[in-house]
C-alpha cells in the first residue's frame, strides 16, 4: 500500500525544481481548485487558464512559500478564487467580445475595428496562446500584493478542516436565504459589500449585518467542529 | 490601539468584500505585524478555505495538466 506524502512534503520537492511532485500536487488538488475556478467563471476555457496559471505561479512561489511554513492547500484555494474573481471582474468590466477574453463560441458582436483586425491577423491557436500569456501575467502580477505565507493556516490546521469538510458544508447550508445569499456573492462572485447591496436592491447596513452575521456563524461552527474555539485567539 | 474593532472584517478583507479603505488600512496594518491580527487573519483564511471548498470537486481535461507542465520545463538551448 502506497502512503500518499503530505502536501507540504511534496511541495518541498516543488521548490527543489522537481517537476514530478508538481504534477502530483496537482493531481491531489486540481479537482478542488478547478471546482472552485468553474463556480465563479462563466468560461470553462478561462478557467483553465487560471488553474494553470495558478500551479505555475505555486512553481515559482514555492520556495517562499516553503520557508514561510504556510498550508499549501490554503495557499492554492485563496490564489485561485483571488485570480479566478479578479477575472470575472475584468470580464464585467471587458466582456469577451470585446477580444479581450474569449468564450470559444465565436460570438463577437463587440468593436468592429478590433475585430476586424484580430480575426485577420490571428488564428485561433494564437488567439488562445495570447489568452493564457495574459493570465499567467495577470496571477503572476498578483503576487507583487499578495500572500505572505505568514498569513496562511498551517498545515494542520488544514487537515482538521478538509476531514470534516461535509459537515462544515452542512452548517453554511443552515444559514437563513438572505445570509446564504449574501456570503455567495461574496464568495463566487467576488462582490463587495456595497456591490452586495445594490445587486440585492437592500440597503448597505442591512446587507453588511446579513454578511458579517454569515461569516460570524461559519467561523463559529468551523472552531466548534475542528475544535480549535480558542486556538487561535 | 487595540484590534477589537477588526473583529468581524478578517474574512470579508480576505474575501475582498470591505471598502477600498478599510481593505487598504488593515492590509497596512497586517504589514505592521501585529500579532493579534496575524494570528486573526490566519484564523480567517481558514474559513476563507472552507467556504471555497463549498464547490463540488470538478476534473480539469487532462490536457491542462500537459500543458502546465510543458509550461514549466525549460526549454532546450538551441543547438549550435
Amino acid at each position: 500500500m502506497s502512503v500518499e506524502l503530505p502536501g507540504e512534503d511534496l511541495l518541498a520537492r516543488v521548490a527543489r525544481g522537481d517537476q514530478a511532485a508538481l504534477g502530483e500536487l496537482y493531481d491531489r488538488y486540481a479537482p478542488r481548485i478547478y471546482g472552485l475556478i468553474v463556480h465563479i467563471l462563466p468560461s470553462r476555457e478561462a478557467a483553465e487558464d487560471i488553474l494553470q496559471a495558478v500551479f505555475a505561479r505555486l512553481w515559482h512561489e514555492s520556495p517562499h512559500l516553503r520557508r514561510e511554513g504556510g498550508s499549501v492547500a490554503a495557499w492554492l484555494v485563496v490564489s485561485a478564487r483571488e485570480a479566478a474573481v479578479a477575472r470575472l471582474r475584468s470580464l464585467r468590466m471587458h466582456p469577451p467580445d470585446d477580444g479581450h477574453q474569449g468564450h470559444g463560441h465565436g460570438g463577437e458582436t463587440g468593436n468592429p475595428e478590433s475585430r476586424k483586425t484580430k480575426s485577420a491577423t490571428s488564428p485561433p491557436a494564437a488567439r488562445s496562446a495570447r489568452r493564457k500569456a495574459e493570465t499567467v501575467r495577470q496571477v503572476a502580477g498578483e503576487a507583487a500584493r499578495t500572500l505572505p505565507a505568514a498569513w496562511l493556516p498551517q498545515a494542520k490546521e488544514i487537515a482538521l478542516i478538509d476531514d470534516r469538510l461535509a459537515l462544515l458544508h452542512k452548517a453554511i447550508n443552515q444559514l437563513p436565504p438572505p445570509q446564504r445569499e449574501a456570503l455567495e456573492l461574496a464568495v463566487f462572485a467576488g462582490l463587495s459589500e456595497s456591490e452586495i447591496a445594490a445587486a440585492l436592491g437592500e440597503p448597505l447596513g442591512k446587507v453588511r449585518t446579513s454578511l458579517r452575521a454569515a461569516v460570524t456563524f461559519v467561523k463559529h461552527r468551523r472552531r466548534a467542529v475542528c475544535g480549535t474555539w480558542a486556538a487561535n485567539i | 490601539m487595540g484590534c477589537q474593532h477588526l473583529e468581524e472584517v478578517y474574512e470579508l478583507w480576505w474575501l475582498g468584500a470591505l471598502a477600498e479603505q478599510g481593505s487598504r488600512d488593515l492590509h497596512e496594518h497586517l504589514a505592521r505585524q501585529c500579532p493579534h491580527c496575524l494570528a486573526r487573519v490566519r484564523d480567517a483564511a481558514e474559513t476563507v478555505y472552507m467556504l471555497g471548498l463549498a464547490s463540488k470537486p470538478v476534473r480539469p481535461h487532462p490536457r491542462v495538466k500537459v500543458e502546465l507542465l510543458r509550461q514549466i520545463t525549460p526549454k532546450p538551448a538551441p543547438d549550435r
